[in-house]
C-alpha cells in the first residue's frame, strides 16, 4: 500500500504490468522502462501522478482506450456532472463547418417553382419586415433568382438534390436533412459564433469545449477536441475563422480545441528542433523529471505532480501524432474513396480523412471549417468549385466511417452559420446572381450516431425564405446534438457569473425529438 | 474520507485520487456560502457541509453568510430581474421580501422561521412544495447547511445590509493577535494572523535570502535577480538590506514594464481590431504611456483619470490624451454587411463592460438584455452607463486602417518641446473655453434677459412644408408649416428609425427602403421662386459618406416623362440643384472629384495619404480580389440607342466636394423663377456655397408634374438615397433672402426656443441655445476659437512625421443612449442620461455628464469599489488569488473577500496614501505573510489547500511573458530597451494565415530580425484572431475582453513550447554559452552558475547528480553525432559566438533545456 502524502485514504499499489491497456501502449511503456534500464539509472516507476495522465481513467477502470475505443469513459472529475445524462448513441462526433453560409437554395432545398419567377420581385407579404444587411439594404429590388442547376430524386427516399452534389446523392438515405435550421444572427461574425458558441458575443465555450468538459477524453495520447482548417481557395470569398470559435470561453483552457496544422508541425511546437531526436528528448525529460520529483518532495506542491505528467504527455503526443498525421500506410481504397485531393495536405478531403483516423482513435470531437461559402456574387462560378471541394469528401468520410462501423457511434454534422437569400445580390442574369445571407431558414444535414437516417426535417415556404414546418433553432440544434451524445442540454452547465452557464444559453431551447433515432 | 487538494492537484490527478469533481463542488459551493461559519473553519470533510451547524450564539452576517445562499438559490427566480420574476417574491431587499403579497403567505417573518413560507419552503419533503426549484420546476433542495444559516437568520431578526461591496470601505482596527505577534511585520499580517488562528493554521518561517529576492524581483520587475544581485543581498545583514533591495526595484524601469503588462490584460489592449479583417490598428504609444505612469508613480486616481476622460483633461502635454486611449482598445469591425447603428452599440457596449470589470469589479454587461439577475444593475443603470462612451467624435467602421480617427500624432523628439509650449497654450485657450461652458446656462440666461442681439426668426410667409422629424417614434409626420395641409405624411415600407443620435433633437434616419412621399407638395412651375432644404447627415457608412450612389434628398421628379421636375441631389461629392423640362437618361455626372477626407482636433489635418490608407498584406501570394466588381462588369448589357430627348434643365453644382466626414450639415437652394441658372443658389449651413452652372437650358419652360415630392429618392424606382437622417425639412413657395438663409439653420430655431421662458427648456434645447450663443454671440468665445485654430495648424505641422495613435475625443452633442430592448439595437426604447448606477453615489455635481465626470466619480472617496478592485489585483498579482477571488465581480454572485477588513484596510490606505501604487506594492512585498518560504506542510495543505489564508509564501507558475522574459534574459539575449512599436519574433508558420481574411493586412506574419527577436514578451505584436502562440499556450488572454485573471493550467502544450520553441532552444544555447564562458571548465561550476542564473541558488547535491549523469549522456551522444550538435547549436539567428566545440556546446544547450523546464524555474 502506498499514501499520497496528501490524502489520508489508502489506495492499493498499482502493478503497471498489470493494467488493462492495449498492446501498443504496453510495448511503448516497457520500451520506456527498458531504456531507462539502459541508460544505467534505477528502473524507477514513472509516478504514480504521471501514470495517471498517461493511461487515463480508462486503463484504471478496465474501460478500452486507444486504437480501438469504442467505449466511452467518464471522464475523471467529472463525478458530479452526471455524465452522460442518458445512454449516449454517439460516442464522438465530427462537425463539418461550412463557413459563409452555404446556399440551401443551390444545394438542398429544392424550389420547382421558382424558375416561372425569374426575375420577379419576392412577394414583400413573403419578406415581411426581415432585416437586411448593409450590402443589399440599398437595393431598390429583390429579384427572385432560381437555382442555376438541375434537382433529381435519389434514393429509396426519393430526396431532391441539386446536380451539384452527386456523391452527396448517393448517401441521402443515410442522412437526416434539416431543411428548417434557422438562427439570430445575419452578420458572419455573430452567426457563427452563435452556431458555434450558443452566443454572439465573444467568450462562450464552443460545442466542442462543452463536450470536452461534459464527456472528458476516451483517449490517452491525443487532445480530446481537434480542430482542423480547410486551405483556402483564393477564388473563393473566404470569411475568417478565429481562434475564438474553438476557444473554451470561461471553462478551463484545458477544453480548447487543438489546432491540427495541415502545414508544418500538425500541433504547434510538436517537433522536437533539429539535433534533438527522441533518445536525447527522452534522457532530458528524464532529468528533469529526476529533479522535479525532489522538487515536489522538498516544497510539497501538488502542481509539480501535475507538471511532470503533462511533460509525459507532451513526450507521448510527438510520437502519437504525427502517426495520426501519417497517411502512407492507408491502403488504396481510402484514395479511391477520397480521391485524390486527399494527399493534398490541407485540403477538405484530408482533413475528412484525418477526421476518420481521430475518430479511431477516440478523438472526442473533431471540427473542420471549410470556408469560402460566402457567395455574394457570382453564384454559377464559384459554388461548382466549392461543391467538388466538399460534396465527395463528405460522402467518402461517411462512408468509411459506415465501412468500419465507426458510424453508429460517431455523429456527423455538416452545417453553416446561415442561409442565403433566395432574391439576388447585385445584377440578376440568366448566367449569374449573388445571394445576401438569410438567418430565417439554411439546410444542414446530420448522420451516425444519435440520428434517423433518412429523413428530411421541416419544410421552408416556396421561396426557402420562412420556415413554414418545424423549425430547428440554432439553440435547439446544439441541443439535439448535445442529445445524440448522450447530454441533457439543460443540465450540462457551468456556474459562471452568477448563472447556470450552457451551450443553449439561458432562453429556453428544445432537443428536436423528431431528428432523433 | 478526507479531501484536501487544490483544483490544480484535480485536475492533475485524476484516478489515483479518490476525490471527484462533486466533492470539489461541493466545497466551491461551501465557501459561497459562507464556509466559515460552517462547523470547522475551513475543515472540509466530504459529507460535512450536509451537516453543517450555526455555532451558538454566533452572530449571523447577512453579507458573509446569508446573501450567498439567497443569491445562489433564490435571486433566479426572486431576485431584481422583474421579468424572472414567481409568485411577485423579490429577496433581494427587505422592503420587498418581507411585503404582503396578495394570496401568498409571508416569506419572511423576522424573528419566526417557523412561520416563515420561506423556511417552510426550503425544509419541505414535497417535491412540489419543496423550493428551490430550477427553471425547469425541478426541486433542487438546499443543504443543511445552508437552511442552518437561513433559520438562524430569520430567528435573529432578518436582517438586510447593504450588499458589501456597495458601502464605501473604512478603516477597520488592526486586530490584536494572540500568538505569533513577533511574526507580523505590518498590518497585513495581523489581519492575516488573526483569521490564521481561527483556522488552526501558523505562519510559516521566512523563506531564506535566494528564495525572497528572486521571488520579489520577479514580482516587481519581471525578470530573474542576478546571481551577483543575489550574492550582494545574502552578504547584506543589515535590518533593512531587504527593504532597500525592495526600494531598489521599485526604482527600476522594469518595474513599470511588469505591471503595464498586467494592466494591459486588465485594458484590453491589443495590436488588431479583432473582428473581420482584424486589420493592425495603431495605438502602441498608449502601451508606453502605461509603463511610463507605473514608473513615475503617478498616483492610480490621476492614472484612471486620464485613461477614462484624458481628452477631457487640461494638460500640458500629450500624456493624458495618449492614455484616453484606453476607451478605443476594445475590438471593432468593419465588415461590409453590418449596420452602422450596431456597430456603434457594440463598441459602447464593449466600453461600458470594460470599464466595468476593470474600474467598477462588476459584471454590468448582464444587464445589456435584461435587470441583472442578481445585482441590483438594471438595464437602465447600463445603458445610462454606456451613454458616457457613447458620445466619441468617430466613425462606427473603423476603415480597416490604422488610423482610425480621433488619432493624434505624437511630435517626433526633436519638436517635442515646440510642440508642448504651443499644446500648452493651446491647453490656456481651452481652458478658457471650458470655464464658458461651464458657466454657459448663465451666459445665455444673462443674453436672454438683455434683449440683445436676440435671435430672429424667418418669416413663416409662403412656408409650405415643415417636417420637424422630431416625432422620436412611429411612422406618422407632422408637417409643422403653418395652414399646413396635409398636416401628416406617413412613411413607409421600412420604419424609419429614431432617436440614434441628437441634433437639434433626437434624429430621424431613413432606412435604405423608408420612403417618405409629400405628395403634391412643391407643385411648382419652372418660373416659379421657391426654396427647400434641411439638415441632412449622409449616410455614416463604411466607405464614404458621400458615394456615387447617394441620391436625392429632396426630389419631385418624373422618370416617365424624362426627368420633369426638380430636386437637390448630392452626388459624387457634390451638391446638385436641377431644374428639368426633360432630360435624356444618359446625362452625364460631373466627374467625380476626390472627396476630402476631413477629420476634426485632435486627429491631425494633414495626415498623409500613406498614413491614411489601410495597409495592405505583406506580400501578395494570390491574385488581387476584384471578383465582385469584375462580374459586374462581365454582365452584359445590351446596348441601347443614345437617347435623343433634349436636355431642357438647369442644373448647378457646387465646386467643391463636401468633406466626407459624417457630419451634420445644412444644406438649401434658392430659386428665384427666373427661369435661369443664376437664379439657383446653394446654401451650406447658412453660407452661400460657390457653384458652377453644367446646364442652363430651362428658359422658363415648365418643370411641372404629378409625381409625388419625397425624401431620398430622387424618383420612384430609382436607387435611394442610402440612410441619410434628416432634420427640419423645408420648402418655401418663395425665394429666401440671403440673410434668411443664413438664419435658417440655428437661429429660427433658438428664437422658436427663446420665445418659451428658460425654465421650460428641455436638455437638448438648452443645448441648441448654448452652442448658438457661442458661436455666433458671444465674440469672446468666436476669438478663443479663432485662436485656436490657429495653434492648431502650427501643432499639425510640428507633429509631422510622428507616431499616430487612436485617442477618445468627446463630441460637443450631449452624452445619452437610448434603452434597447432585449439589447437589440433597433429596438430603442426609452432615452436616458449619462449616468453611474442608481445604487452606487452620485456623480459629482456641477460638472458636465460627461466621462471626465465619471472619471471623478471612479477616483472619489464614495465611491466603494475602485480602490477595493484596484487594490485586490495587486494582492492577486503578488499572491496569486485575490482577497476576492473573483477579481472581475465584486457583485453578489462573486466570492466574498477572503479577509474582508483586511481587503478594506488596503483599499482605505491605499486612497489615504494618495493611490500611491508602488506604497501598496511595497506595503504587500514588506508583509511577513508575502515573505514567507513557499514549502508548505500536509496539516497546512489539509487545512487550507489553496492557501487563502496565506499560512506559506506564494508559488504558482509564472505567466506567459514572464516565461519567455526570463528564458531570455537567463541567456543574456535580452534587448532591454522600453517601448515602441511592437514587434515579431519567431512563429510558427501559418498561424495568422490560417484564420485571416485573404485581405487583412494581417494575413501573413513577417517575422523580424536581429532585436526584435529578444525584446520583452508585452512587445510582441498582438493579433487577436491569433494571438502569439507560445504565449497562447501559457493562458494568455487574447485581448478580446478585459482579462483581470488569467487561468493557470497546466498542459502539454506548455511542455511542447519550453521544451521546443526556437526562442527557447536558442535561448538554452546562449545560456549554455553565457555559463560556460562565465564558469570556466568545470561542469560543476557552470551547472552552479546555471542554476545560480535561474534559480538563484547553487543546485542540491541531487540535482547536480542528476545533472551532471545527464551531461555524460549528451557529450556521449553528440561526440558520436557531429551534425547533430552542429543542427542544434545553429537553431535560432544568433550565432554561437564563442570557440567551444559543437558537440560540447551541444551538450551544454541540452543541460540549459533541461534547467529551463524545470518546474522550479517555471515557477516564481
Amino acid at each position: 500500500m502506498k499514501q499520497h502524502p496528501l490524502c489520508t485514504d489508502c489506495e492499493p499499489e498499482v502493478d503497471v504490468t498489470n493494467l488493462p491497456i492495449p498492446t501498443g501502449l504496453k510495448q511503448e511503456w516497457s520500451a520506456v522502462e527498458t531504456r531507462r534500464q539502459f541508460l544505467g539509472r534505477s528502473g524507477k516507476v514513472l509516478g504514480w501522478a504521471a501514470l495517471a495522465s498517461l493511461f487515463g481513467d480508462a486503463a484504471l477502470r478496465g474501460g478500452a482506450i486507444g486504437a480501438d475505443a469504442k467505449t466511452p469513459v467518464t471522464s475523471p472529475g467529472k463525478g458530479n456532472l452526471g455524465l452522460p445524462h442518458f445512454a449516449p448513441k454517439a460516442k464522438r462526433a465530427i462537425y463539418l463547418f461550412m463557413s459563409g453560409g452555404p446556399p440551401q437554395i443551390d444545394l438542398l432545398d429544392y424550389k420547382p417553382n421558382l424558375a416561372a419567377q425569374y426575375n420577379k420581385d419576392i412577394p414583400d407579404s413573403v419578406r415581411g419586415n426581415q432585416q437586411l444587411t448593409g450590402m443589399t439594404a440599398g437595393q431598390s429590388r429583390f429579384p427572385i433568382a432560381p437555382s442555376h442547376w438541375a434537382f433529381k430524386q435519389y434514393g429509396q427516399t426519393g430526396t431532391w438534390v441539386s446536380d451539384l452534389l452527386p456523391y452527396t446523392a448517393k448517401m441521402v438515405d443515410d442522412l437526416t436533412i434539416v431543411k428548417s435550421t434557422n438562427t439570430d444572427a445575419i452578420n458572419h461574425e455573430p452567426a457563427i459564433m452563435f452556431m458555434n458558441t450558443g452566443n454572439m458575443n465573444p467568450g462562450k465555450p464552443c460545442l466542442g469545449s462543452w463536450l470536452a468538459y461534459g464527456l472528458g477524453s476516451m483517449n490517452d495520447n491525443l487532445p480530446t477536441f481537434i480542430v482542423l482548417q480547410t486551405k483556402t481557395n483564393p477564388k473563393e470569398n473566404n470569411q475568417p475563422v478565429s481562434s475564438r470559435l474553438w476557444s473554451s470561453g470561461f471553462l478551463s483552457s484545458e477544453y480548447a480545441g487543438v489546432g491540427l496544422r495541415s502545414g508544418g508541425d500538425p500541433v504547434l511546437y510538436l517537433a522536437d528542433p533539429d539535433g534533438i531526436d527522441r533518445e536525447v528528448r527522452r534522457r532530458m525529460l528524464d532529468a528533469v523529471e529526476e529533479i522535479n520529483r525532489q522538487t515536489q518532495a522538498d516544497v510539497g506542491d501538488p502542481e509539480t505532480n501535475a507538471r511532470i505528467a503533462q511533460y509525459e504527455m507532451a513526450f507521448r503526443m510527438q510520437a502519437s501524432v504525427p502517426e495520426l498525421t501519417d497517411l502512407s500506410k492507408e491502403p488504396q481504397s481510402t484514395w479511391d474513396l477520397y480521391g485524390p485531393d486527399a494527399k493534398q495536405p490541407g485540403s477538405f478531403a484530408y482533413n475528412c480523412l484525418l477526421a476518420r483516423r481521430m475518430a479511431e482513435r477516440g478523438v472526442r470531437f473533431t471540427q473542420i471549417y471549410k470556408r469560402g461559402w460566402d457567395v455574394h456574387g457570382d453564384v454559377v462560378g464559384v459554388l461548382p468549385t466549392l461543391c467538388a471541394e466538399t460534396d465527395r469528401a463528405c460522402y467518402a468520410l461517411v462512408t468509411d466511417l459506415k465501412r468500419r462501423g465507426l458510424l453508429d457511434d460517431t455523429l456527423v454534422v455538416w452545417a453553416g452559420e446561415f442561409g442565403r437569400t433566395v432574391y439576388s445580390q447585385g445584377g440578376l442574369s440568366k448566367e449569374n446572381y449573388g445571394r445576401d445571407h438569410h438567418p430565417r431558414c439554411f439546410t444542414t444535414w446530420m448522420v451516425g450516431g444519435g440520428v434517423r437516417p433518412g429523413l428530411t426535417y421541416g419544410e421552408t415556404d416556396d421561396y426557402s425564405y420562412n420556415v413554414v414546418k418545424d423549425p430547428v433553432h440554432a439553440r435547439n440544434f446544439n441541443a439535439t446534438i448535445l442529445a445524440c451524445l448522450g447530454i441533457d442540454h439543460n443540465r450540462l452547465t457551468f456556474d459562471y457569473q452568477g448563472l447556470d452557464q450552457r451551450l443553449t444559453g439561458p432562453q429556453p431551447s428544445t432537443v428536436i425529438k423528431g431528428l432523433l433515432a | 474520507m478526507q479531501v484536501v487538494l487544490s483544483q490544480g492537484a484535480i485536475k492533475a490527478l485524476p484516478t489515483f485520487v479518490t476525490v471527484r469533481r462533486s466533492e470539489a463542488r461541493a466545497f466551491q459551493g461551501i465557501r459561497k456560502v459562507g464556509a466559515t461559519i460552517l462547523a470547522g473553519v475551513f475543515a472540509f470533510s466530504a459529507g460535512c457541509h450536509r451537516t453543517a451547524t450555526v455555532e451558538a450564539g454566533r452572530r449571523v452576517d447577512f453579507n458573509q453568510d446569508v446573501q450567498p445562499i439567497l443569491a445562489a438559490r433564490c435571486f433566479a427566480c426572486h431576485g431584481p430581474d422583474p421579468e424572472m420574476r414567481k409568485a411577485g417574491l423579490r429577496l433581494d431587499l427587505a422592503e420587498y421580501a418581507e411585503k404582503k403579497r396578495q394570496g401568498h403567505p409571508d416569506a419572511i417573518v423576522p424573528g419566526h422561521p417557523e412561520r416563515s413560507e420561506l423556511i417552510k419552503r426550503i425544509e419541505s419533503h414535497d417535491s412540489h412544495y419543496l423550493m428551490p426549484q430550477n427553471p425547469q420546476g425541478e426541486a433542487k433542495p438546499m443543504s443543511d447547511g445552508e437552511i442552518a444559516i437561513l433559520r438562524e437568520w430569520i430567528k435573529q431578526g432578518a436582517v438586510y445590509r447593504p450588499h458589501w461591496a456597495f458601502e464605501a470601505p473604512a478603516r477597520p482596527a488592526v486586530p490584536e493577535v494572540k500568538s505569533h505577534g513577533e511574526w507580523a511585520r505590518n498590518a497585513i499580517d495581523k489581519f492575516l494572523l488573526a483569521k490564521m488562528e481561527k483556522a488552526g493554521l501558523q505562519p510559516s518561517p521566512e523563506a531564506d535570502k535566494a528564495a525572497l529576492i528572486r521571488r520579489v524581483t520577479l514580482d516587481l520587475t519581471g525578470l530573474l535577480p542576478t546571481p551577483e544581485e543575489v550574492r550582494s543581498f545574502e552578504k547584506d545583514s543589515s535590518p533593512n538590506a531587504y527593504e532597500h533591495l525592495v526600494d531598489n526595484l521599485l526604482a527600476r524601469p522594469t518595474f513599470g514594464e511588469q505591471r503595464a503588462r498586467y494592466w494591459l490584460d486588465y485594458a484590453r489592449y491589443a495590436d488588431t481590431y479583432g473582428l473581420h479583417y482584424d486589420n493592425s490598428r495603431d495605438i502602441w504609444p498608449y502601451r508606453d504611456y502605461v509603463i511610463r505612469a507605473f514608473n513615475s508613480n503617478k498616483p492610480f486616481d490621476q492614472f484612471a483619470t486620464e485613461q477614462i476622460a484624458g481628452d477631457l483633461l487640461p494638460a500640458k502635454d500629450l500624456d493624458p490624451l495618449i492614455a484616453s486611449g484606453y476607451v478605443r482598445l476594445g475590438e471593432s469591425s468593419n465588415e461590409g454587411g453590418t449596420i452602422a447603428e450596431e456597430l456603434k452599440f457594440n463598441i459602447a457596449r464593449d466600453r461600458t463592460e470594460a470599464y466595468g470589470a476593470t474600474f467598477m469589479g462588476l459584471t454590468v454587461g448582464c444587464a445589456v438584455c435584461h435587470d441583472h439577475k442578481f445585482d441590483p444593475t438594471t438595464q437602465k443603470d447600463f445603458y445610462s452607463l454606456s451613454a458616457f462612451f457613447n458620445n466619441i467624435d468617430e466613425k462606427p467602421f473603423n476603415g480597416d486602417r490604422p488610423v482610425w480617427s480621433p488619432v493624434i500624432r505624437i511630435p517626433r523628439a526633436q519638436n517635442r518641446d515646440a510642440y508642448d509650449r504651443v499644446y500648452a497654450k493651446r491647453a490656456e485657450l481651452r481652458g478658457q473655453i471650458r470655464s464658458m461652458r461651464l458657466r454657459e446656462r448663465d451666459l445665455v440666461q444673462g443674453w436672454i434677459a438683455s434683449h440683445k442681439n436676440a435671435p430672429q426668426g424667418v418669416s413663416t410667409d409662403k412656408l409650405l412644408v415643415r417636417l420637424r422629424l422630431d416625432e422620436g417614434k412611429g411612422d406618422v409626420l407632422h408637417n409643422s408649416a403653418p395652414h399646413a395641409s396635409p398636416a401628416t405624411f406617413k412613411a413607409t415600407m421600412v420604419a424609419p428609425q429614431w432617436g440614434e443620435t441628437t441634433w437639434l433633437w433626437p434624429d430621424f434616419r431613413m432606412q435604405s427602403n423608408t420612403r417618405v412621399v409629400l405628395d403634391k407638395s412643391g407643385d411648382f412651375e419652372g418660373n416659379q421662386a421657391f426654396s427647400a432644404g434641411g439638415w441632412f447627415m449622409f449616410r455614416s457608412a463604411p466607405y464614404f459618406a458621400v458615394d456615387e450612389q447617394a441620391g436625392a434628398m429632396i426630389s419631385k421628379m418624373d422618370m416617365k416623362q424624362h426627368g420633369r421636375g426638380w430636386d437637390l441631389a448630392v452626388r459624387n461629392g457634390v451638391i446638385t440643384v436641377e431644374l428639368v423640362n426633360s432630360a435624356p437618361k444618359d446625362v452625364k455626372d460631373k466627374k467625380h472629384r476626390d472627396t476630402k477626407e476631413a477629420f476634426h482636433y485632435p486627429s491631425p489635418q494633414n495626415l498623409t495619404k500613406k498614413e491614411l490608407s489601410a495597409y495592405k498584406p505583406p506580400e501578395k501570394k494570390e491574385p488581387k480580389k476584384k471578383k465582385e466588381k469584375k462580374k459586374e462588369e462581365k454582365k452584359p448589357e445590351k446596348k441601347e440607342s443614345p437617347d435623343t430627348t433634349p436636355l431642357v434643365a438647369i442644373r448647378v453644382s457646387t465646386v467643391a466636394p463636401l468633406p466626407t466626414d459624417g457630419e451634420w450639415r445644412h444644406i438649401l437652394f434658392t430659386y428665384d423663377g427666373s427661369g435661369r441658372a443664376a437664379g439657383v443658389k446653394v446654401y451650406i449651413d447658412g453660407k452661400v456655397a460657390a457653384t458652377e452652372v453644367e446646364t442652363d437650358t430651362l428658359h422658363g419652360e415648365s418643370i411641372r408634374t404629378s409625381a409625388p415630392m419625397q425624401l431620398g429618392w430622387r424618383a420612384p424606382g430609382t436607387n435611394p438615397a442610402k440612410e441619410f437622417r434628416y432634420q427640419d425639412v423645408r420648402l418655401y413657395g418663395r425665394s429666401l433672402a440671403q440673410d434668411e438663409a443664413s438664419r435658417l439653420p440655428f437661429e429660427d430655431y433658438v428664437a422658436e426656443i427663446a420665445a418659451k421662458p428658460t425654465s421650460q427648456w428641455s436638455e437638448d434645447q438648452w443645448h441648441v441655445a448654448s452652442e448658438y450663443y457661442l458661436n455666433n454671440v458671444d465674440p469672446a468665445f468666436r476669438a478663443a476659437y479663432t485662436q485656436m485654430h490657429a495653434l492648431d495648424a502650427q501643432l499639425d505641422q510640428l507633429s509631422s512625421g510622428g507616431d499616430v495613435t487612436q485617442v477618445a475625443w468627446e463630441k460637443p452633442t450631449l452624452a445619452y443612449a437610448s434603452v434597447l430592448e432585449r439589447g437589440n439595437y433597433a429596438a430603442r426604447t426609452e432615452r436616458v442620461e449619462a449616468n453611474t448606477p442608481h445604487y452606487l453615489p452620485a456623480l459629482p455635481a456641477g460638472m458636465p455628464r460627461n466621462r471626465l465626470a465619471l472619471a471623478k466619480w471612479t477616483v472619489s472617496p464614495e465611491n466603494p469599489l475602485t480602490a477595493r478592485v484596484t487594490v485586490n489585483r495587486m494582492w492577486y498579482e503578488l499572491f496569486g488569488v485575490g482577497i476576492v477571488e473573483t477579481t472581475e465581480d465584486f457583485g453578489i454572485m462573486g466570492q466574498r473577500p477572503s479577509n474582508p477588513e483586511l481587503l478594506d484596510w488596503l483599499a482605505v490606505e491605499f486612497r489615504e496614501s494618495g493611490w500611491n501604487v508602488k506604497h501598496m506594492y511595497k506595503l504587500m512585498v514588506m508583509s511577513a505573510a508575502y515573505r514567507q518560504t513557499a514549502k508548505s506542510t500536509p496539516e497546512q495543505l489539509k487545512k487550507d489547500p489553496r492557501n487563502l489564508l496565506l499560512s506559506h509564501g506564494p508559488r504558482f507558475r509564472m505567466d506567459a511573458e514572464m516565461l519567455r522574459d526570463i528564458a531570455l534574459q537567463s541567456s543574456g539575449l535580452l534587448v532591454n530597451r522600453i517601448g515602441g512599436p511592437s514587434v515579431k519574433p519567431y512563429q510558427p508558420a501559418n498561424v495568422w494565415e490560417q484564420v485571416s481574411y485573404p485581405t487583412s493586412d494581417t494575413l501573413i506574419y513577417v517575422q523580424d530580425h536581429g532585436q526584435a527577436l529578444y525584446r520583452r514578451s508585452m512587445y510582441t505584436y498582438w493579433k487577436r484572431m491569433a494571438s502569439p502562440p507560445n504565449m497562447d499556450a501559457f493562458d494568455a488572454p487574447v485581448r478580446d475582453a478585459v482579462c483581470t485573471r488569467r487561468q493557470r493550467t497546466d498542459t502539454p502544450l506548455q511542455a511542447l513550447v519550453t521544451m521546443n520553441d526556437v526562442q527557447w532552444i536558442e535561448a538554452a544555447r546562449a545560456l549554455a554559452e553565457r555559463v560556460i564562458h562565465e564558469a570556466g571548465p568545470k561542469p560543476q561550476d557552470r551547472i552552479d552558475r546555471m542554476s545560480e542564473i535561474l534559480l538563484s541558488r547553487d543546485p542540491s547535491p541531487k540535482t547536480l547528480a542528476v545533472l551532471e549523469n545527464s551531461l555524460g549522456q549528451m557529450q556521449k551522444h553528440y561526440a558520436s553525432d557531429k551534425k547533430a550538435a552542429h543542427a542544434l547549436v545553429h537553431e535560432g539567428e544568433s550565432k554561437p559566438a564563442g570557440s567551444t566545440p559543437e558537440p560540447e556546446l551541444a551538450s551544454w544547450t541540452m543541460i540549459a533545456n533541461e534547467m529551463l523546464n524545470l518546474d522550479e524555474t517555471l515557477n516564481k
